[in-house]
């Protein structure tokens, strides 16, 4: 752990990219040369603004949880926030750019809240993370039903069409909200809420005594949270057009397995948010090339399951050879 | 053990002191949640006259004890320091093995050893990965879950067909004395539950596990292996739901399972048992699968659509776990003084 608790105090997007997240676009870039060497057409701007497409939901979501990771936490109200946003973007769609708006401000605001009840029941009741937000998940997932108890209802027609779209020909609107998230990240790092998130992940009780208000961050983190699940239920309904107040169950999973083989920790204090995207990102290209391979779509589940257990594996025997040498 | 010197002795009586006096409150709050139970069932008449009977309490009971069986594996996984999330896939996979078996070999007497089987081995594993390779025991169950899932749905290629073994629908439906034999089966499943996590030395050695790993360590407990068995008594237990799922429905689905992974952590929760590990009592947790069955079955009775049920479900386990704050902070609190 020295290793890691270390390497926070590094400023900037150098420690961003160099935890993990290089791996990771290696081995994304290999995957995509499979993938261009099997299908030809997939280097055609089309099929890359679709694949971006099918990212976004999945790398808003991990970007996210990665948040609350880093802080030392779980959050599997993820399912929650992504069900009741993609029912209430189906069952009230506001037309017009300034519609679209309006619905995302509505998905930001269900978001922050799911959120601030999260970061209340753990930073200042004290609840475990896991239990307290598998149980708002639950309570989520019981009101998506109420609102629309069965798959349906159509989303507004601009966002369905505008954020899905490619601008000059070349730029997925999705990929920019992408790039607009990571821009923000590497703001956060800069400030001194970035270093506190770290702090706090690496070691509570000492982030404590050097003046950090522990449970304001952590409160903040589970809002940040909150409100990148929100959109990424935002972008999902602009994805898929309807609603499904099962939509938000696949990315429990899907999530963690990105945070994973993103390279971030699940002992908090290390890692960050761009590796969780490229990971998301990779498990999306994945599947488009089990699905190109051939392999029955019966078995993508069983991958899945396999990626996010080797992931870990593979990072914890990382840390466990740089702390051998560090040490000897 | 030979050795133990004089402040290690009056350590272990303090601490024996401890537990008796934690034992009394365990035993109360047990209490509590039975009177509960009987509360709730004798109150269900005034919702309808169908309710709060003799018939209403051995319908609760039967219903009650799939979830009793699976609760008490996830209470072991919950008293190491753990969380089983794969047991609504092992149950999944107790059905679909039973059922697929008697229906291609008509050999139904194989369907138990081979579930056993199975489920061991995947329970092992999970275990394995958490005890030896330090893997996070929800991401590994929840992995090893979606692994087995996919496995039976590719097996089944989507739709499970057969039926149930024999054996087990005369479990599940055979009556003995005019009472079902699963309520006096799960009665004695309750009695050896708490036998073996009470006073057997595995029990013993769970909680030791659960309250401070390394204390357990210094003491002589292989930390890592009892880690391990609570993960294969726990997919064990849910394999054997999933053959007595198979038995009442005669026949398994894919989703068979679903339905019993939140409540068997909230049986547990509402039991009294802390979801950090090292506390907690089987009775106590039988009396939450009670309770949690009998508040569905009347939920039902009322008509209220599948959303609101699901935001009630979701309501008890955030309110059990509000009500065991008071305990966590008094665990927080003694962690502390200790290291001092």
């Amino acid at each position: 752990m020295t290793v890691t608790t270390a390497q926070p105090m590094a400023p900037g997007w150098k420690r961003a990219l160099s935890d993990g997240a290089m791996i990771i676009t290696i081995v994304y870039l290999l995957l995509y040369a499979i993938y261009a060497s099997s299908e030809p057409s997939a280097l055609s701007v089309f099929s890359i603004s679709s694949l971006i497409n099918n990212t976004a939901p999945l790398a808003l979501a991990a970007a996210g949880a990665t948040l609350v990771i880093i802080c030392r936490g779980f959050d599997l109200s993820v399912a929650g926030v992504v069900s009741v946003t993609n029912v209430v973007m189906a069952v009230m769609p506001l037309e017009g750019p300034w519609g679209a708006l309006g619905s995302l401000a509505i998905c930001l605001a269900i978001g922050g809240f799911i959120g601030l009840i999260n970061g209340f029941l753990v930073a200042y009741l004290k609840l475990q993370s896991i239990a307290s937000t598998l149980g708002v998940m639950i309570v989520c997932q019981g009101v998506a039903l109420v609102i629309l108890d069965a798959p349906g209802g159509w989303v507004a027609e601009w966002v369905s069409y505008e954020l899905t779209d490619v601008l000059f020909g070349f730029l997925p609107v999705s990929g920019l909200i992408l790039l607009g998230v990571v821009g923000l990240w590497l703001l956060v790092l800069r400030s001194n809420l970035g270093l506190a998130i770290y702090a706090v992940g690496a070691d509570e009780t000492s982030a404590g005594l050097s003046g950090i208000a522990t449970r304001r961050v952590r409160l903040l983190v589970y809002v940040g949270a909150g409100l990148l699940y929100a959109c990424a239920g935002y972008m999902l309904s602009a994805q898929t057009a309807t609603g499904n107040p099962n939509a938000g169950t696949p990315f429990i999973i899907l999530t963690f397995a990105a945070v994973a083989i993103g390279g971030t920790s699940f002992a908090g204090g290390s890692g960050g948010l761009i590796g969780s995207m490229i990971g998301a990102a990779t498990l999306m290209l994945l599947q488009k090339v089990l699905f190109s391979t051939g392999v029955a779509s019966f078995y993508t589940g069983m991958f899945q399951g396999l990626i996010l257990v080797l992931a870990i594996l593979f990072r914890g025997s990382i840390v466990a050879l740089a702390t051998r040498r560090g040490s000897g | 053990m030979a050795q133990i010197d004089p402040t290690a002795q009056s350590l272990a009586a303090a601490s024996d002191a401890r537990s008796r006096g934690r034992l009394e409150s365990e035993t109360i709050a047990g209490i509590v949640i039975f009177l509960l139970c009987i509360l709730l069932i004798v109150c269900a008449r005034f919702i309808s006259p169908a309710l709060g009977g003799w018939s209403h309490a051995e319908t609760t009971l039967l219903l009650a004890s799939f979830l009793i069986v699976v609760a008490f594996g996830q209470g072991l996984v919950i008293l190491v320091g753990g969380l089983d999330l794969s047991v609504a896939s092992m149950i999944t996979l107790g059905g679909v093995l039973s059922t697929t078996m008697v229906g291609s070999y008509d050999a139904g007497a194989w369907a138990l050893p081979v579930v056993v089987v199975f489920c061991s081995l995947l329970g092992g594993v999970s275990g394995f990965s958490v005890a030896y390779l330090k893997v996070p025991p929800f991401i590994m169950t929840m992995a090893m879950g979606v692994i087995v899932y996919s496995a039976c749905l590719g097996y089944t290629k989507g739709s499970p067909r057969g039926a149930a073994p024999e054996l087990f629908i005369d479990l599940m439906k055979a009556e003995w004395l005019g009472i079902p034999v699963a309520i006096i089966f799960v009665l004695l499943f309750a009695l050896a539950g708490w036998l073996v996590q009470k006073h057997t030395a595995f029990g013993r050695r769970l909680y030791a596990v659960g309250s401070n790993q390394e204390a357990a360590y210094v003491a002589g407990v292989h930390v890592r292996r009892v880690t391990l068995s609570a993960y294969v008594v726990s997919a064990l237990c849910a394999g054997f739901t999933g053959m007595m799922l198979a038995g009442y429905a005669n026949g398994a689905t894919l989703r068979m399972g679903d339905s019993y992974l939140l409540p068997s952590i909230a049986a547990v929760v509402v039991g009294g048992s802390s979801i950090l590990g090292g506390r907690g009592s089987f009775i106590g947790t039988v009396g939450g699968a009670i309770l949690l069955t009998a508040l569905s079955t009347i939920i039902q009775a009322l008509g209220v659509p599948q959303g609101w049920r699901t935001v009630i479900e979701g309501m008890i386990i955030l309110i059990a776990l509000l009500m065991l704050r008071e305990q966590l902070y008094q665990a927080i609190t003694q962690l502390f003084s200790r290291q001092h």
